[in-house]
């Protein structure tokens, strides 16, 4: 845990608190309408869909499909020790998409990733201090 | 009913800070905003103190205050690079209105000189701490705009077959007329070691920055100071200076964080195009010439799809055997664009400067005497996309 030397999102206490307790649980929790049941992310108090402000927090699958990636070479603080790495776009199984370092991929060969979009990934997190821990996605499919 | 605003207001200067690009010794912001509304009032024969209006992204007020006027008429609309398209669009429906007769839009931004200022002094820039970019994508190490919009080439390069090599094409035809233009920094190695011809080779062996966006797929960043000045119609024809008619205008916001992109291939642009082609009465097949935000290669290729100048996916292909390029049949970005002439972070000001110099024919204005970048166009597209692919302003214009 000492050695995450990534930034560690401050968790906003006030919109997003399920979100970030469920993660340092290793779950997706994600808000979901109760009148058109659609799931949304980022979380807001206001459906996106239909404007319902009938969210209730629910545990995902935490599995989702590669949507597009690039591969960062340029990045500061902890990051720049780690480029050239991965980012992309994942498209949750119960819609909407997350933003993520993406892992299980090789950055020195992005025309090997590209055969990868739409490719199953799945959820990992890793604990970045006592009190928030940070997701990634591995590309499993 | 409310009236069709096309053309009840136009152009009538448009003008640049004394000095643009890498500036020797610092300006500030305010510096060369100034610069360019004075240079275009005198273009224009009038005083700052004629001015009833001012738009600019945030800083209308800090504007109006500084020239000691007070304007009857603002407009801080702050969304990102095309923030100014919009500002026109807003100053025609406000002139048709009858609430002005003369208003400005101007920026000015420190692009480069901003690092030279003293410690402390070049803004937090931070953000919302609580928003959604700080929790869900700065803990993943994207750093800047070119980290997110090579999302978008990836997304581009899977749907649509287009590759890297597509891409370059417009760097390329680009950089061709930043060499006929003097005040670009890439216009020749005399102003920039890296300046000059360009080869698609050039660009794919460039140095990778955000795969797969090489460093000459993405726009520079310097000083700029701009300002057009825009005139009712009755106005507009007392004016020494040819009019340049806005005949269209539209605006659109597809969404704020790349989160949110829907489509990784499109934009608002189809919406805020589409509305202004419709106020012109015109459609693309009508364009002679088109000025699109060039933040990156990606930014072009998407946008001329969704200016319906060429079909979905097929952005690129525009570029390909010189069409574009001095000489070519369709002239796009012919200042030199934001890769290759200037960008100081919001680039659409550079965009309306350069639109009104070619339809009013004085488009090698500050470099007097040298033929090379003015076309014979009588009607362009100007498309600024500002943010991450997020909002867009869309402008006809004609003379």
């Amino acid at each position: 845990m000492p050695d995450y030397n990534k930034p560690i999102p401050i968790p906003d206490p006030m919109t997003n608190k399920p979100y970030w307790d469920g993660a340092k649980e290793g779950k997706l929790m994600l808000p979901r309408c109760t009148a058109c049941n659609r799931f949304h992310f980022y979380p807001r108090i206001v459906c996106p869909t239909c404007g319902s402000r009938s969210i209730e927090w629910t545990e995902a699958t935490g599995e989702g499909y590669l949507h597009t990636f690039a591969v960062q070479h340029r990045a500061s603080g902890g990051w720049a020790e780690e480029a050239p790495f991965v980012t992309a776009y994942i498209d949750l199984r119960e819609g909407d998409r997350v933003f993520t370092v993406l892992r299980g991929v090789d950055p020195t060969k992005p025309e090997d990733i590209m055969k990868k979009i739409g490719a199953l990934c799945r959820i990992e997190f890793d604990k970045a201090s006592d009190d928030v821990s940070v997701p990634y996605w591995r590309v499993v499919g | 009913m409310p009236s069709n605003p096309s053309k009840s207001a136009a152009i009538v200067a448009a003008a640049e800070a004394d000095e643009i690009g890498y500036l020797s010794s610092p300006k500030t912001d305010m510096m060369l905003g100034i610069e360019a509304i004075h240079n275009a009032c005198r273009e224009a024969g009038i005083s700052t103190k004629d001015i009833e209006g001012i738009a600019n992204p945030g800083g209308a007020n800090s504007y109006a205050e500084y020239l000691g006027i007070v304007p009857k008429w603002v407009d801080t609309t702050a969304v990102g690079g095309c923030s100014f398209q919009i500002h026109v669009a807003h100053m025609l429906a406000a002139v048709n209105a009858g609430m002005l007769d003369i208003g400005v839009v101007v920026n000015g931004q420190a692009g480069y000189s901003r690092r030279n200022f003293p410690r402390g002094a070049a803004g937090g820039g931070g953000g919302d701490a609580l928003g959604p970019d700080a929790q869900f994508m700065a803990p993943y190490g994207v750093m800047g705009a070119p980290s997110n919009y090579s999302h978008a080439m990836t997304r581009h390069m899977h749907q649509w077959g287009s590759t890297k090599e597509d891409f370059a094409q417009i760097a390329v035809s680009t950089r061709e007329w930043a060499m006929l233009n003097p005040r670009a920094i890439m216009h020749s190695k005399d102003t920039n070691p890296n300046g000059g011809a360009l080869t698609v080779d050039d660009v794919l062996n460039s140095r990778i920055i955000s795969w797969p966006l090489n460093i000459l797929d993405i726009c520079l960043v310097t000083d700029h100071g701009g300002a057009v000045i825009i005139a009712s119609e009755a106005a507009a024809r007392s004016f020494r200076t040819p009019p340049v008619w806005i005949a269209g205008a539209g605006e659109a916001i597809g969404h704020a964080t790349m989160l949110e992109m829907k489509d990784f291939t499109a934009t608002s642009a189809a919406a805020s195009a589409g509305r202004a082609y419709k106020m012109a009465g015109m459609g693309p097949e009508d364009m002679e010439m088109a000025m699109i935000y060039d933040s990156f290669t990606i930014t072009v290729a998407i946008t001329a799809e969704m200016l319906g100048l060429t079909k979905r996916g097929e952005g690129p292909s525009l570029f390909a055997g010189g069409r574009t390029a001095p000489g070519g049949s369709f002239p796009v970005n012919t200042n030199g664009g934001g890769l290759s002439f200037n960008h100081s972070g919001m680039y659409g000001m550079q965009l309306l400067v350069e639109a009104y110099r070619q339809l009013s024919r004085t488009a090698e204005d500050g470099i007097h005497g040298l033929a090379g970048k003015q076309t014979d166009a009588d009607s362009c597209i100007v498309n600024g996309t500002g943010g991450s692919l997020s909002a867009t302003g869309t402008l006809v214009l004609t003379r």
